[in-house]
């Protein structure tokens, strides 16, 4: 290894140190202030210490908010999986029939455009109204909070397709649809992944709110209830658990993207 | 070359308006089969659009006129027209080897025969090693070459050349030339290639269709049956290319 | 980008399609069994001009909006400040990385609807916790953007600068910033957007006024027309900081606006 490169490896190495130490006052703090200095009650900050008992506890125990760690990630799943599946699945194709039918491009987006200025969240309260407090209204939120993304994505997508690319296919003697399946598509593809990427992000998101208003299960829910528990340590345990499972959807889908998304990225 | 009297493509009266705007003007003329025909003319006089007016691809129906292949109108699922564009146009999401059974797939050959005549077709423009290749792992020339062999592999009767080698230097232009004949003297298709390089006009062609400014027109057909392989030093060579330069001024 | 070309194909097929969006709505809610639970866009449109004269809780409707607005741009406002800071920070300065990434990239997973409940425990039901979750929601995006931004400054211009003379400080200001500016507004955008939704689900569960209380409280009462108004309205409101937000980029990275 040359001087250069020796210098570099250093470097990175103090870095990485530095990185440790930083994180380590940071949990240092949070301990001193809670577990040493009391300087607030427990159950509105717990010490990481607390955090990590709770978090132990919770993998067996269903006390106090009717459902294990395990229980409550497995109904999150659920609810987050069924709303961005069903999201995706009409979101997808009706985003590549937009951007590929003239028609359907006209007629339909005005009406999508009246409907994605409003978030997500503020559908809620209208989703419980109509289906009630259970996996319907929650699906159907997160239904809404996936398909928007996938819709807009794909049809970027497939606008992005070369003009080039459409007449090679013509002077061979392609219909439209196999214009459409060979070549549209395929260039879409890209984006199209961007955009499920995305909404699962957003399906995430929403979850915890839908939980927080229309549920009795699942980690929104245990957020909510244990407030009214005053169980910091608990709430704080759920927040980091939503915070992980959104970080492995995220990498997932980055790998994902990478073995399926041939031709590398263009350019 | 032996001369095959028998007509492939008869263009009467091309007329092409954009608009108002007179781009194509009144185009009458025959290219006969296995026949290599270059088209030149000044930058911007409408070369581009003649060539897409005969095939009809997207906006280019014509005002007024009618091409016909074999007696019959114009048919992209019909007949078997290949077209190599001056950007490069392979797709990016397929490899090499996918790129040129592109054609092959949508007319629906037998897989056996795709695969036979693909690796012939990249044998014969030297992409062999390269068939798993994307496009972004590839040079400017072997882009274009993978366009060629793209066109080539259906066995078109006719090929429509626009400006191919424009952005390749010029030994590799060379090269490209030499197996573009080679091609063309292997498979009989009928070629009809625009370029502005008169120089490669000349190496090229059986004949030359020199194009007036706007609104086009045809402003001469030279016949160019110099001996092939073709020499550019060659005083016979210069003297055609000189020719038709001439032709091509407009002052 | 779409030309302001004026197509009338493309008019006819909107008003017909919201025209039809219209009549159905309509339909249902007149004459299928839904109209039990939906009320018709006729009843939707009348309360919402009542509720510009007629107060929900304790504001009209206007009240309610400037209530939200506040709270959003504070705390949007606020974050955004901390956000540059920290964003350039970690994007120029090793050792700003090193100390404060680990830290950031840890809590970054953790969507600003869930820190609600740790917030209101630790803040109240006051304004202050509004103010807090709203920039949550700001600050990862704009700390994000920015240190992307300033990672992405060309050494060139700096390396320009710093020949020619310039002090460290006017390096900051004059070419790191203006250079950071496009990625940064594009940061604000999604950041502005986050804490709309991030003041709304606050206002939600733990307020007296406000846009998601004012809907909220038509769910608490079964009043679906007051959800639907509060739905138009927040979705106008949406629309509205959005356009202006791309308003000011224009005026600021006029030198970087890519067309079509």
């Amino acid at each position: 290894m040359n001087e250069y490169a020796i210098q570099k490896r250093k470097e990175r190495i103090k870095f990485t140190i530095v990185s440790v130490i930083s994180l380590c006052v940071f949990f240092g703090v949070w301990y001193v202030c809670t577990a040493v200095l009391h300087l607030k009650p427990d159950y509105v900050l717990p010490s990481p210490v607390q955090v990590v008992e709770a978090f132990i506890q919770k993998l067996t125990q269903t006390n106090p908010d009717g459902a294990t760690l395990f229980g409550h990630i497995a109904a999150s799943l659920q609810v987050a999986l069924t709303g961005y599946l069903l999201g995706a699945i009409v979101g997808v194709p009706l985003g590549i029939a937009m951007a590929w039918f003239r028609r359907i491009d006209l007629f339909v987006t005005p009406l999508f455009d009246l409907i994605r200025p409003v978030p997500t969240i503020a559908w809620i309260p209208l989703m419980i109204l109509w289906f009630g407090i259970g996996l319907g209204a929650k699906a159907a939120i997160i239904f809404v909070s996936a398909f928007v993304p996938c819709v807009i994505n794909a049809y970027a997508g497939i606008k992005q397709t070369k003009p080039v690319h459409l007449w090679v296919a013509q002077t061979f003697g392609a219909s439209r649809r196999e214009m459409l399946f060979t070549v549209a598509i395929p260039t879409a593809l890209p984006l199209i992944f961007t955009g499920l990427r995305i909404s699962l992000g957003t399906a995430w998101m929403t979850l915890c709110a839908a939980e927080m208003l229309a549920s009795n299960k699942g980690l929104g829910y245990m957020i909510q209830l244990n407030r009214s528990l005053a169980r910091a340590d608990l709430i704080v345990v759920a927040m980091l658990t939503i915070g992980l499972i959104g970080t492995i959807f995220t990498v997932g889908l980055n790998a994902l993207e990478k073995k399926f998304v041939k031709g590398g990225r263009r350019g | 070359m032996s001369k095959n009297d028998e007509i492939l493509v008869k263009v009467s009266h091309m007329t092409k308006k954009f608009g108002d705007l007179l781009v194509l003007n009144d185009i009458s003329f025959d290219v006969r089969k296995g026949e290599f025909m270059c088209v030149v003319g000044p930058t911007g006089c409408g070369k581009t659009t003649f060539l897409n007016c005969l095939t009809k691809l997207g906006v280019y129906q014509l005002t007024s006129g009618e091409i016909l292949i074999n007696g019959e109108p114009v048919d992209l699922a019909k007949h078997n027209v290949s077209y190599i564009f001056q950007e490069y146009s392979a797709f990016p999401w397929q490899t090499v080897e996918e790129n040129v059974a592109y054609g092959l797939k949508i007319k629906k050959w037998p897989k056996d025969k795709i695969e036979k005549q693909v690796s012939e077709m990249l044998d014969m423009v030297g992409l062999t090693e390269y068939r798993k290749y994307y496009p972004s792992q590839l040079s400017a020339s072997m882009l274009q070459r993978v366009s060629i062999a793209r066109a080539f592999a259906t066995q078109p009767d006719l090929l429509l050349m626009d400006e191919p080698y424009g952005q390749l230097d010029n030994s590799l232009r060379y090269k490209l030339e030499d197996e573009l004949i080679k091609l063309w003297q292997h498979t009989g298709t009928t070629v009809i290639f625009i370029t502005h390089n008169i120089e490669e006009a000349v190496y090229l062609s059986e004949r030359i269709l020199v194009l007036t400014n706007k609104p086009t027109g045809i402003k001469k057909e030279i016949v160019n049956d110099l001996p092939r392989p073709r020499d550019v030093t060659d005083v016979a060579f210069n003297k055609l290319r000189d020719e038709v330069t001439d032709l091509i001024k407009w002052w | 980008m779409k030309k302001k070309r004026f197509d009338p194909e493309k008019t006819i097929y909107a008003v017909v399609a919201i025209a039809c969006f219209f009549v159905l709505w309509w339909f249902l809610t007149t004459f299928t069994p839904v109209k039990n639970t939906t009320p018709d866009p006729i009843a939707v449109l009348k309360l919402l001009f009542e509720s510009f004269y007629t107060p929900i809780g304790s504001k009209v409707i206007t009240g309610h909006l400037l209530v939200s607005l506040r709270r959003v741009l504070v705390g949007f406002g606020v974050a955004t400040v901390l956000g540059i800071i920290l964003g350039i920070a970690m994007g120029t300065s090793k050792w700003a990385s090193a100390i404060f990434k680990p830290i950031f990239e840890l809590l970054r997973p953790i969507p600003p609807i869930a820190w609600i409940s740790l917030v209101i425990l630790f803040f109240g039901i006051g304004e202050t916790s509004k103010y807090i979750l709203c920039g949550i929601g700001a600050f990862t995006n704009v700390t994000l953007n920015a240190y992307t931004g300033a990672q992405n400054v060309d050494p060139e211009l700096v390396g320009c600068a710093r020949m020619l003379g310039t002090s460290e400080r006017d390096i900051f200001f004059r070419v790191v910033l203006p250079s950071c500016t496009p990625q940064i507004f594009a940061g604000m955008q999604v950041a502005l957007s986050t804490s709309w939704m991030a003041v709304l689900a606050a206002e939600m569960v733990g307020a007296q006024e406000g846009c998601g209380w004012m809907i909220q409280r038509g769910s608490d009462t079964l009043n679906i027309t007051l959800v639907m108004v509060g739905m138009i309205v927040i979705g106008l409101v949406g629309m509205l900081l959005a356009t202006l937000m791309r308003a000011i980029e224009r005026r600021l990275c006029s030198w970087n606006i890519m067309e079509g």
